[in-house]
């Protein structure tokens, strides 16, 4: 292609404020517009002109002079508590409660050690929730084989905010039922989860008995607070428009290089991870396989097992999967009535009816029946 | 995506790299069927042409044909948070035509499960700081007047296994955690007038109803610009999976920061720091830093035609055929895009084709005879701020490898002599050492 022929092409467009020669690269820069012609986040922003918006779409313009339409009606008092469940970073939010150390170990051990690991290890594919050193956040394992580590971000490595931990562990765990932890268990987990980070509370150590309240919780710094920017909370959204709007914070480029571009080697996939897309890509166009009737797959039991114990028993790192002949053979060969009684009662690992204290004994059964005869 | 790349870097990363020889790898896909010399489809009537079809009334849900069921979204193991319920199941761009992607295949992400709604309790709350904290039903959003707009939607975990190398030899897992579709619903400038805003507020909380209670802050600003409540997608109301029955959608940002199953926002005067603004989506620069907040999703593209998934095996020497590919940006609109034959020394301009609308997916094209040669077949998008999609070096001798999201490096396919397409990088890992500045203060100083 003529090099000449796509000078004139971006000219036309406007586009090409000149060439540039670097180290003989043919090099168009891009005109890029003012921040006051950008949005918040840097991009174009759009308004509506002559009834069309952003060039492309018309638009109703009666709407400007509607000053309100009074839809809906107004939220009550009781909505607004009862669903104002978040704790920003400020503490608005954190309700009271206390809880120690001990108390969230016992908490933790019955409530999230299945998916996170002892100690909040990982180790089960679910996120390792302490452990790993600061320092290790410049860490690069930029190429594969070379050896290096990479970083390790955990709570106390890498979360800024405790009340972040608080408010997670309250509306998002545990994972198969938020919402079912009393504050005071949550106060205790939180405390818990500090310990294993090491955090200190005005540099004290939180041992087994320590007893978190919400004065000791709002005194948290986590290690890395100041290891986030820009500092959105001094200078509000503003700050990310100029952040934004200058691609050369992020590797973007204003600068398309046309010939003699610099490049590179060539690198072909070492490690594939293809083998376990599933089902496997093919563009073939043929009928689907007869596949096997699913013995009663959209039965009662079926979907409560779906509901409420597949998160776990579908997971062979937690729990026997469904369906797994040589899992389950030493189980059911244990005879119903034990299945049925580990199942309620809980047994090691599994909670009683897998924490789904709402489930009758029956429906349980139910489930237990389901569960051996998808794994006989 | 994120927690794949946790588990990389945590536990079983030497597992994950696992060795296998290259010459291991070859293309997944089955290629087209090839007219033979001997077809003989035209001298027989076909079955079909011998009987009555189907009855109108045996699906009042239409559904594909069946020969189209591998056209579907796929999953991966890895691509999880130790399960399918914090997962994604990757949209098959491959196969997609034009802007649009249909309601079955738009990718799906969630971290709690697809949450199922009965539209008929779902609430939504407005409070904080405002006037009158409201609370609307679906059919009180309705009332409002309505806009349809085309957006994509993109994932910024997006194209996260390739920081480090090459890994996956298919489209559908490169680029599948995104998709773009016809949104209907309300501007949130128009509801907001009914609660009016107080002085001093600059940004909303925004939270979802299902199990992971996702919550999300987004600046005040954008709200009132060109964000939407949206219940509706391709004509029809939202999938389960987008988010049914009401969804955010905040044009051209980060997938997450679309809120799915909406229902409350609260305004306020500070950020909230939720843990996807924190321990999540949040970008690890090489200085230790990490730049915590990112909202546009920038510009990008990737040759679509061919593709490893879709290769030229089915051409003949001579053959004119036509690259195809999809650009975007959540910055505006696509301005143009360049394709290189020969590894991103040189470069062309492709053409533009169909909508080029502003945050959406668009279409580009260039007519190109295949000889039987060797190619190192490469797209790069430039957008209306004028922002260019880099290389790998460029991207990440300024961002390292460890941050995540927002990978936008141009995508570069080998095509062998045979038609085979594979997923290769062009790049330089010694320069890349180089270019990384390990070094905080200067970059960061600035920002604080
Ligand atoms: C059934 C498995 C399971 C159980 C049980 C569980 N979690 Fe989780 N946990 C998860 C998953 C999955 C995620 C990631 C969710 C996502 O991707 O958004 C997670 C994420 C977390 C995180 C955020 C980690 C990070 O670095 O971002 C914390 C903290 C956490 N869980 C705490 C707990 C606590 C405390 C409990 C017990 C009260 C618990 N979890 C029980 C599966 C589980
Ligand atoms: C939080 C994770 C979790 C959930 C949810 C869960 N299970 Fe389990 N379950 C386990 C684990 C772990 C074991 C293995 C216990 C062991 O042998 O140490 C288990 C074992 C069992 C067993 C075999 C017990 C035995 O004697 O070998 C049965 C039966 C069972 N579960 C039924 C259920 C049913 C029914 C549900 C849903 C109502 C359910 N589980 C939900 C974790 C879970």
């Amino acid at each position: 292609m003529d090099v000449r022929k796509i000078s004139k092409i971006a000219s036309l467009a406007l586009l090409c404020v000149g060439f540039a020669y670097a180290s003989g690269a043919k090099e168009i820069k891009l005109k890029t517009p003012s921040l006051k012609e950008r949005s918040v986040d840097g991009a174009m922003h759009y308004k509506v002109k002559n009834g069309v918006y952003a060039g492309v779409y018309r638009v109703n313009t009666q709407v400007d002079k509607i000053k309100k339409f009074n839809h809906g009606r107004q939220a009550t008092k009781e909505e607004i508590k009862f669903n104002d469940i978040d704790v920003r970073y400020d503490w608005q939010g954190l309700p009271d409660g206390k809880g120690s150390v001990a108390q969230g170990e016992e908490l933790y051990n019955k409530n999230c050690v299945m998916c996170h690991g002892d100690f909040g290890a990982g180790g089960k594919g679910y996120p390792t929730l302490a452990g790993g050193e600061k320092s290790s956040l410049k860490n690069q394992l930029l190429d594969p084989d070379s050896g290096d580590e990479p970083p390790v971000k955990t709570i106390g490595t890498y979360w800024p905010y405790a009340s972040t931990l608080w408010w997670y562990v309250k509306t998002g765990m545990p994972f198969p039922h938020p919402m079912s932890l009393s504050n005071d268990e949550v106060y205790a987990i939180v405390a818990y989860l500090l310990s294993l980070n090491e955090i200190q509370i005005d540099g004290e150590d939180l041992d087994d008995d320590y007893v978190l309240t919400k004065e000791k919780l709002m005194k948290v710094h986590m290690p890395n607070e100041d290891g986030f920017y820009p500092n959105v909370n001094k200078y509000g959204p503003e700050i990310m428009k100029k952040f934004l709007s200058d691609p050369s914070n992020y590797g973007t480029q204003t600068v398309r290089c046309m010939k003699n571009c610099p490049t590179g080697k060539v690198v072909h996939i070492k490690h594939t991870l293809d083998e376990a897309i599933n089902p496997p890509v093919t563009t073939k166009r043929d009928l689907p396989k007869e596949t096997k009737k699913e013995g009663g797959a959209n039965s009662k039991y079926a979907k409560l097992f779906e509901a409420k114990c597949s998160a776990c028993h579908t997971n062979k790192a937690i729990a026997p999967v469904i369906g797994d002949k040589e899992a389950w053979a030493p189980r059911i060969k244990q005879g119903k009535k034990t299945l049925y009684t580990h199942a309620i009662k809980g047994f090691q690992g599994m909670p009683p009816k897998g924490g789904n204290a709402d489930l009758s004994d029956a429906d349980v059964k139910g489930i237990v029946d389901y569960i051996v005869s998808k794994s006989k | 995506m994120k927690e794949h790349n946790k588990k990389v870097s945590v536990s079983s990363r030497r597992g994950f790299f696992k060795k296998i020889a290259a010459s291991a790898v070859a293309a997944t896909a089955v290629a087209p069927v090839a007219l033979s010399a001997k077809d003989d489809a035209l001298l027989k009537e076909p079955e079909w042409g011998k009987k009555l079809g189907d009855p109108v009334n045996k699906h009042l849900y239409g559904m594909p044909s069946p020969y189209e069921h591998n056209v579907i979204r796929r999953t991966h193991e890895l691509l999880s948070s130790g399960d399918f319920y914090a997962s994604v199941a990757m949209c098959p761009v491959h196969e997609l035509e034009g802007i649009i992607t249909p309601n079955g295949l738009f990718f799906n992400r969630c971290h709690g499960g697809v949450a199922q709604i009965d539209p008929n309790e779902h609430r939504l709350l407005i409070h904080g700081m405002v006037e009158k904290p409201l609370v609307l039903t679906l059919e009180d959003i309705k009332k409002y007047p309505k806009e349809s707009r085309i957006h994509f939607i993109e994932c910024p975990a997006n194209g996260s296994t390739e920081w480090r190398a090459p890994q996956f030899n298919t489209l559908q897992f490169l680029k599948g955690m995104m998709s773009c579709a016809e949104w209907t619903g309300v501007r949130l400038s128009h509801i907001l007038k009914d609660a009016g805003i107080k002085p001093g507020a600059k940004w909303v909380l925004a939270e979802g109803a299902d199990d992971s209670h996702m919550g999300r802050t987004i600046p005040l600003e954008k709200i009132l610009d060109d964000a939407m409540v949206v219940f509706a997608q391709n004509g029809e109301a939202l999938r389960p999976e987008q988010g049914y029955p009401l969804r955010l959608l905040v044009p051209g940002w980060e997938g997450n920061l679309n809120v799915k199953w909406l229902k409350r926002l609260e305004i306020g005067d500070k950020p909230w720091h939720a843990k996807e603004e924190t321990s999540k989506y949040t970008m690890l620069m090489p200085n230790g830093k990490a730049v915590q907040y990112f909202w546009p999703m920038e510009v990008n593209s990737v040759i679509t035609r061919p593709c490893p998934d879709y290769p030229w095996t089915h051409l003949k020497k001579g053959d004119i055929v036509e690259i195809e590919g999809l650009a975007w940006s959540g910055h505006g609109k696509i301005k143009g895009v360049d394709i290189t034959f020969d590894g991103g020394k040189n470069w062309v301009e492709a053409e533009l084709k169909g909508l080029v609308l502003p945050k959406a997916w668009t279409r580009f094209s260039y007519i190109f005879k295949w000889e039987g040669k060797p190619l190192l077949l490469a797209s790069r998008a430039y957008d209306e701020v004028g922002n260019v999609q880099p290389t790998i070096d460029q991207e990440v001798g300024k961002m390292g490898v460890e941050n995540i999201y927002h990978r936008n490096a141009i995508v570069t396919w080998e095509v062998k002599a045979n038609g085979e397409v594979n997923n290769v990088q062009i790049r330089d890992y010694k320069k890349e050492r180089e270019m990384i500045k390990k070094d905080a203060k200067e970059e960061v100083k600035k920002w604080m």
